[in-house]
């Protein structure tokens, strides 16, 4: 047995020392846009924007649940009356929408967070308008046989990871979704596109277990406001290398791996005077003095300390993702099944759970034997194992252990909408924990930016920064 | 009228006279927290500052904070002058401190109190709330960089347009850099106590950081610690003068001996406040880096089985360095129904307890001490305690420890493990018991 635990912990102990960072699909699509965005988000954390997600994150919520629901339950192939159709299905999704608004709305109250006056309406209008595109575009394709939504998919190999809104699964192949509640022709960038590619890359992990295999691929779409995009072959094939070759340069510029940015013809952002644009010019200028040697001496070494902080942040970050990099090391060694034993033995994971009751906030799994190695408080990621699919593909939803008492352990999941989520499609599956971390290192990294800024405004001649 | 000791008088008239950045020591016991609620108190009800914050890094601290003022003002007051802030769920609603995350209400509140993690919600970019002065307590768990949240929240345009004046001052380091933009923080911590989670050997705390690059002051008056406990930390830690306040100094555990079944006798010996029981277990492996002695939780929980039969009204903790022993140690704890705690030396800090039981854990024939072997979690461990202190395990083990080697194989300076066990076997500060068949 100990054996067992000492590769384990062997595994784990050469990981520490190595970098174990995955880089999310988002930040692929932003590095696609500029890469020098890409790094005023990691590693300068000079985002700094105040806007709060509240509707955009309760339309993905209601779409979680309504995809699985009326959409599917009304799915016609071709409809010739689409306004007739979306009504319909508004009209039956009335309950959930409603459910999903005050569940926000309560969350939003106890946390104190801003409600815009008129939020009702505008997640109704939203979740209109994508039906509208639903009905009007996506329906040209014949009612899928199941559908998942919010996947997280990890591969860890190509260090990539990413959570795809909805997947429509054919006999022969699978279609991705992925939701915009604004309209896609007001962008002024291709960004959403890049998601989707760099999100057509995992699901080609999930369903063929090699990313560049495309054979169970059969559309990508971003559903909009009213509207649908989908990328047409040519363009994937096209724009699949330009999203490795970002995909590398994030995750090298996260491991610290001094690359050099390069900056597109035309930056939507810089170019057009967005917000973040001067942030960006900031360090284009702090680089290209560095280069020079003109950077003030004091300053150059505050600036030494500022990365030195920054990149034990980013360690922090990579530290999050050591448990999926030991699963996929041991899989890789052993294969699934003996790799699971293996890491069962060790705590790491956990399984043979069943579903047994929840209170709409809570799920309380039974185990097969008292002995659960999990404690109050930790992050574990419930993960419904489907037949065929790789462990890190596999449905799941991130929760926290509540209590555990004998073989009954108590999960609190992110919200009262993942509950039903995990109820309507992971938790009739297999169930196996396996452990988890929260990132929190974004909001580290402002404070420095703050200061960064700070010293250069004290150490820089005036001239220097406008030259 | 509060009662402060001469070094609490010292440091608060020393901070309310000086800016900028300082740190505060606290060992064990020295009521860091309560110094800080009531500097707060002090600031804003002299007049010497408009807004103060006080910031922690868990929830559990944020709330002893509010706790703290709401003890000091009353209820009255402290509804008036303070805020909660942050991640609501983590706000102790029991307290007269309202919650709030409005930057309306926080601006006319003098004194708040957050996490850092949630300081974010402080910051918004379009309206920040700016404080004249500011509390960072557990800074020995903090890293640099966890400073720097509260410290955007004190910076002083003022001070930043004097600077860019006078360019000349010498600047070497963030926290020089952070005190010369006009924040004025009291970081409060004990680098002996803690270190940051999961950071390498080389890595400095916030308060070392802080003792690095600013001024320094310590409490010396623990009142938690009875005078022979305070004694054996003081020279453990080499606080070099850390002292029981008068009135608990002789504090011990009332028990009548002869209700202790015999077995437990020596073991809970009133007399002695700390007391060594030398159990031969066997380590075992767990998770990732996590180990379990299954012989010294039982005796554990045997012991606390005792001590709640005979006195019921004490608190106990069990204390522990790892997370699979204190998983185990509750579920032994959990078959009988005894109300007792078990921590980690991490989540023990800040809290105490009557009746602490350490348990050790390791136990190798190759004497690999592994993370117990370290100042701060020894230190955790034998200072939580108001009334007595037992410890299981190898004493053998503790007495000829192999600390482990720093990064790049250095070897550590200091062995202290065999301090611990040579300071014990002394018999000047407790004794050493063998273990009674029954906890065989």
């Amino acid at each position: 047995m100990n054996t067992d635990i000492l590769d384990v912990r062997r595994t784990y102990e050469s990981l520490r020392k190595s970098n174990t960072h995955l880089v999310q699909s988002s930040e692929i699509a932003t590095a696609c846009v500029c890469q020098n965005l890409f790094k005023l988000d990691y590693p300068y954390g000079a985002i700094t924007s105040d806007k709060d997600y509240l509707i955009a994150n309760t339309v993905h919520d209601i779409m979680s649940l309504c995809m699985g629901g009326p959409v599917i339950e009304n799915w016609q192939s071709s409809p010739n009356e689409c306004q007739d159709l979306t009504r319909k299905i508004v009209n039956e999704s009335r309950e959930i929408v409603n459910g999903v608004m005050e569940d926000t709305l309560d969350v939003a109250l106890k946390e104190n967070r801003f409600v815009p006056d008129d939020f009702k309406d505008r997640v109704n209008e939203s979740y209109n308008g994508l039906i509208t595109g639903i009905t009007r575009r996506l329906m040209k394709y014949e009612k899928p046989l199941k559908v998942i939504t919010e996947a997280t998919i990890s591969n860890v190999k190509n260090h990539h990871e990413g959570r795809i809104d909805a997947l429509l699964e054919y006999h022969d192949g699978y279609g991705l979704l992925d939701w915009k509640s604004y309209d896609l022709s007001k962008t002024v960038s291709d960004r959403e596109k890049w998601q989707l590619i760099a999100n057509s890359l995992l699901a080609n992990y999930r369903y063929c277990l090699n990313e560049n295999d495309w054979s169970k691929y059969r559309f990508s779409c971003i559903v909009h406001y009213t509207g649908a995009y989908f990328p047409r072959m040519e363009t994937i094939e096209k724009e699949v290398e330009k999203i490795k070759i970002n995909r590398k340069f994030a995750h090298d510029v996260l491991c610290g791996v001094r690359v050099h940015a390069q900056r597109p013809n035309f930056c939507p952002v810089c170019d057009k005077g967005l917000e973040g644009s001067k942030e960006c010019q900031f360090y284009q200028r702090d680089a290209r003095l560095f280069y020079e040697g003109m950077l003030p001496a004091q300053y150059d070494k505050l600036t030494r300390q500022f990365f030195a902080k920054r990149y034990a942040i980013l360690k922090e970050r990579a530290e999050t993702h050591l448990h999926k990099h030991v699963v996929s090391i041991l899989i890789d060694r052993y294969g699934e099944e003996e790799a699971i034993r293996r890491l069962e033995k060790t705590g790491v994971i956990c399984r043979k759970f069943t579903y047994d009751f929840d209170d709409g906030e809570k799920v309380i799994l039974s185990g097969a034997d008292n002995d659960i190695p999990l404690e109050p408080r930790k992050i574990v990621r419930i993960i419904g194992k489907e037949k065929d699919k790789p462990l890190l593909s596999c449905i799941s939803e991130q929760a926290s252990v509540m209590e555990v008492i004998n073989n009954k352990i108590t999960l609190s999941l992110r919200s009262k909408i993942a509950v039903r989520r995990a109820k309507r499609q992971l938790l009739d599956l297999p169930i196996i924990l396996l452990r988890d971390e929260l990132n929190l290192t974004r909001s580290m990294l402002r404070p420095i930016h703050t200061f960064h800024k700070l010293a250069a405004d004290i150490f820089i001649p005036q001239g220097f920064m406008m030259s | 009228m509060i009662y402060l000791n001469p070094d609490q008088q010292r440091i608060l008239k020393w901070r309310i006279n000086s800016g900028g950045i300082a740190g505060v020591i606290g060992p064990p016991g020295c009521g860091k927290t309560t110094f800080g609620a009531l500097q707060a108190i002090k600031l804003v009800s002299e007049g010497y500052a408009n807004r103060v914050l006080l910031v922690a890094l868990t929830n559990s601290a944020a709330n002893e904070f509010s706790r703290e003022l709401s003890i000091v003002l009353g209820p009255d007051a402290s509804k008036f002058m303070c805020v909660r802030s942050g991640y609501a769920p983590g706000a102790d609603n029991s307290l007269p401190i309202p919650f709030s995350n409005e930057l309306d209400v926080i601006k006319k509140k003098q004194i708040v109190i957050c996490t850092t993690q949630s300081l974010k919600r402080l910051s918004r970019k379009s309206s920040p709330v700016r404080f004249d002065n500011m509390i960072i307590d557990e800074a020995g768990i903090e890293r640099l960089e966890h400073l720097l949240s509260p410290f955007v929240l004190g910076i002083n345009q003022l001070g930043v347009q004097m600077m860019k004046e006078s360019i000349g001052y010498g600047i070497n380091s963030i926290i020089e850099l952070a005190s010369t933009c006009g924040v004025v923080a009291t970081v409060v911590g004990d680098p002996k106590q803690s270190r940051p989670i999961r950071s390498e050997d080389y890595d400095l705390s916030a308060i070392e950081w802080v003792l690095k690059c600013a001024k320094c002051d310590t409490l010396y008056t623990t009142y938690r610690l009875p005078d022979d406990l305070a004694m054996l930390v003081n020279e453990f830690a080499g606080y070099q003068g850390l002292t029981s306040a008068p009135e608990i100094a002789g504090r011990r555990l009332v028990v009548d001996c002869n209700t202790i079944d015999k077995e437990f006798r020596n073991i809970i010996n009133p007399d002695k406040v700390v007391t060594w029981l030398d159990l031969d277990g066997t380590e075992e492996m767990a998770g990732p880096s996590s180990w379990y002695n299954d012989l010294e939780a039982r005796a554990c929980v045997r012991i606390c089985h005792e001590i709640k039969k005979v006195a019921p009204s004490k608190s106990i903790m069990v204390v522990t360095r790892y997370a699979e022993q204190r998983r185990i140690v509750s579920k032994y704890l959990q078959q009988l129904g005894l109300g007792v705690r078990v921590m980690t030396t991490v989540g023990a800090l800040g809290t105490q307890s009557d009746i602490v039981i350490f348990t050790i854990v390791r136990n190798n024939p190759e004497r690999r001490i592994g993370a117990i072997g370290s100042l701060q979690d020894l230190n955790v461990a034998i200072s939580r305690s108001k009334e007595k202190l037992i410890i299981v395990g190898s004493f053998d083990m503790m007495l000829n420890a192999k600390p482990r080697l720093h990064n790049l194989g250095v070897q550590p300076k200091h062995n202290f493990p065999q301090k611990l066990a040579q300071l014990v076997s002394k018999e000047k500060y407790g004794e050493i018991v063998e273990a009674p068949p029954i906890l065989h």
